[in-house]
């Protein structure tokens, strides 16, 4: 009986692992997705994807119509440091999600920059502007109107207890 | 009178018949500018190098063709591999003289981002660009 218990429990345990390695490896997933083309520029180190293209990394996923994605070397590995994303943006980070017509992205400081008919969304609230500041390590987003003068400075909720 | 015609007759086909001789003469005297040999060279499960702007490519298929003096196709599953990439597909057409290589099959790359799939390849190796063309999708490593 003991032993059908345990049998039982490590089955559990072992289903319960494979399950967090997968779904983590799911979601840790990068990957760029164009329904046109891609290009690989080697010289100028830069991709540009075109046609309904879809980004994903391991803070946010985008979509539009057309990207370029810079890239340096690192330690062997390639790594993507500036990505700019161009009409009918849409940047969904966690559970806010980001409008925009044009928006660059620095892996250097984690800041999302949007131009154009910009709103954020969240679950709360629908905020529209010019111009979006997005600052991701710090949860702090600037939305600015046409007169470039600071319109609203949104502290979101599951920072607000701090 | 008769004799003085059949003479005269004799003469003007000798110089009609000189005349079409010296002119197939100066004719075949012109040099072929065309060289229409061509000869079809196949070779099976074939793996070569090229050296290319991009370094040293390695090259192979089941079966290669060389299509002419600049030109080679990679008939079947062919691959092209250096230090920048491994391009897997299949019936690719190399030109060697301006540095590209197509495909217009499904095709694999593996880079050190990550792995690209797309339906077709058009490699200007002399301008350090790759167009993929199609539905792509591009797994990043992490």
């Amino acid at each position: 009986m003991k032993e059908t218990w345990n049998l039982s429990f490590i089955n559990k345990l072992l289903y319960l692992v494979l399950y967090l390695f997968f779904f983590s490896k799911a979601n840790a997933e990068s990957y760029v997705k164009a329904g046109e083309s891609l290009i690989w520029d080697s010289e100028n180190k830069s991709y540009t994807a075109n046609g309904s293209v879809e980004f994903k990394n391991d803070r946010f996923v985008a979509y539009a119509d057309k990207m370029i994605a810079n890239y340096i070397e690192e330690k062997n590995d390639e790594v993507f440091t500036i990505i700019e994303l161009f009409n009918n943006v849409v940047i969904k980070f966690e559970e806010e999600t980001f409008k925009g017509n044009y928006a660059i992205y620095t892996r250097d400081d984690n800041i999302i920059k949007l131009t154009g008919d910009v709103s954020i969304e969240s679950p709360s609230r629908l905020l529209t502007g010019s111009e979006l500041i997005a600052d991701i390590d710090n949860n702090k987003r600037i939305l600015n109107s046409s007169n470039n003068e600071p319109l609203v400075e949104v502290l979101l909720e599951n920072n607000a207890d701090n | 009178m008769s004799n003085y015609l059949t003479k005269r007759i004799i003469n003007i086909l000798l110089i009609i018949f000189l005349s079409i001789q010296v002119l197939i003469y100066f004719v075949n005297q012109k040099p072929l500018t065309k060289n229409f040999s061509q000869k079809t060279i196949t070779v099976e499960n074939f793996s070569s190098i090229v050296l290319s702007k991009s370094g040293i490519t390695k090259i192979g298929s089941e079966k290669l063709n060389k299509v002419d003096d600049n030109n080679i196709f990679l008939k079947g599953k062919s691959y092209l591999e250096n230090n920048d990439y491994k391009i897997y597909g299949k019936n690719i057409l190399i030109n060697l003289s301006k540095e590209i290589s197509e495909s217009n099959e499904p095709v694999e790359v593996i880079n050190k981002m990550g792995l690209l799939k797309a339906q077709s390849f058009k490699n200007l190796d002399y301008d350090g660009k790759i167009i993929f063309e199609g539905n792509v999708e591009f797994v990043i490593y992490k």
